[in-house]
C-alpha cells in the first residue's frame, strides 16, 4: 500500500489541490480555476501538471473519485479522503510550526 | 480549434492506462480554458497554448517514468469502475432509477441474475485486462460482454422484464 504519510513537504501543485478539494468536491477545471484564486493569480496549473498530481493522489489514496450530478467521463469531480485530509493537517502544521520558528528568530534578531 | 486538436494529438503520447482514465477530462478541461483564454487576446492565449504544450509534454515524460517504476497493481487501482459511471448524455434520475431496480433482486428470476453476474464479470476482466495492457485480452472480454449484453436483453424481454436500456450491470 502506498497509503503512508508523507516523509517530505508537499509540492505546491499538490498543497493547492488538497487546499481546494478541502473546501468541497471539484473537477479539474473548477480546480484550476480555484487554485488560481487561492494562490491570487500566481499559480496557474496546466492540464499536463494537474492531472499528473491528481493520478498520483490517487494511488496514495490522497482523494478520490466522487459522483456528481453532473458526472460523466469527460468530466469527473474529486474529493479528499480521510487519509488526504489528515496529510493536509500535518502540512498545514508543519508549515505553522516553521513561520513561528522563523518569526521568532527575526524578532529575536531584530530586538 | 487548430489548437485543440494538437492538444488531442499530444494527448495520444500518454501510456495508454494514462490516457483510459484522463484524456477526455483533460480534453475537456483544455478546450474549456482556452476558450476563456482566446477571448483575452492573441498574447495571453498564446502565452496559454505555452504553458499547456509544455507542461503537457512534462507530464508525458513523468508519467512514463511512474509507469515504468511504479507496480502495475497501484497504478491499475485507480481506474474507473466502468459498473458505477454514468455514460455521457444519460441523465442521472435513469442511471440511478437503474440502480435502484437492481436493489429489488430477490424478485428476479435465476437466470437473470445470472446473466447480469456474467455482464459485471466481463466488464470487470475487461478493466482488469486495460490495467495490465493486455488489450486482445481486452477486446475479447469487450466482444463477449456485448454478446452478454444480447443474452440479458433476451431474458429480460422473455420474462416480459421489458427492456428500458438499463440491464441494472452498465
Amino acid at each position: 500500500m502506498r497509503n503512508k504519510p508523507a516523509s517530505k513537504p508537499l509540492t505546491e501543485p499538490v498543497l493547492l489541490i488538497l487546499l481546494s478539494l478541502a473546501e468541497k468536491p471539484r473537477h479539474g477545471y473548477s480546480l484550476m480555476k480555484d487554485i488560481e484564486s487561492l494562490s491570487d493569480g500566481r499559480v496557474r496549473l496546466s492540464t499536463g501538471t494537474l492531472y499528473g498530481a491528481l493520478r498520483r493522489l490517487l494511488e496514495d489514496l490522497w482523494i478520490e473519485r466522487f459522483e456528481q450530478d453532473d458526472t460523466t467521463r469527460e468530466k469527473q469531480a474529486y474529493k479528499l479522503t480521510p487519509a488526504g485530509r489528515k496529510q493536509l493537517h500535518a502540512e498545514l502544521e508543519r508549515m505553522r510550526q516553521l513561520t513561528h520558528a522563523a518569526t521568532t528568530r527575526i524578532r529575536t534578531r531584530e530586538a | 480549434m487548430r489548437a485543440e486538436q494538437a492538444y488531442r494529438t499530444l494527448l495520444r503520447l500518454y501510456p495508454s492506462d494514462y490516457r483510459a482514465l484522463f484524456a477526455l477530462e483533460m480534453q475537456n478541461a483544455f478546450e474549456r480554458a482556452a476558450e476563456e483564454h482566446r477571448v483575452l487576446g492573441r498574447p495571453v492565449f498564446i502565452r496559454f497554448l505555452l504553458g499547456e504544450f509544455v507542461g503537457l509534454l512534462s507530464g508525458v515524460g513523468g508519467e512514463w517514468i511512474a509507469k515504468l517504476t511504479t507496480d502495475s497493481s497501484v497504478r491499475g487501482r485507480c481506474l474507473p469502475d466502468l459498473r458505477m459511471m454514468r455514460p455521457p448524455g444519460v441523465p442521472r434520475e435513469l442511471w440511478f432509477a437503474g440502480a435502484f431496480q437492481g436493489h429489488g433482486r430477490g424478485s428476479l428470476p435465476d437466470e437473470v441474475l445470472s446473466a447480469q453476474a456474467r455482464v459485471s464479470m466481463l466488464i470487470q476482466r475487461t478493466v482488469h485486462a486495460i490495467a495490465n495492457h493486455d488489450f486482445p485480452g481486452a477486446r475479447r472480454y469487450s466482444h463477449e460482454e456485448r454478446l452478454a449484453r444480447e443474452e440479458l436483453r433476451r431474458l429480460r424481454q422473455k420474462h416480459d422484464m421489458g427492456d428500458a436500456g438499463n440491464d441494472g450491470c452498465s
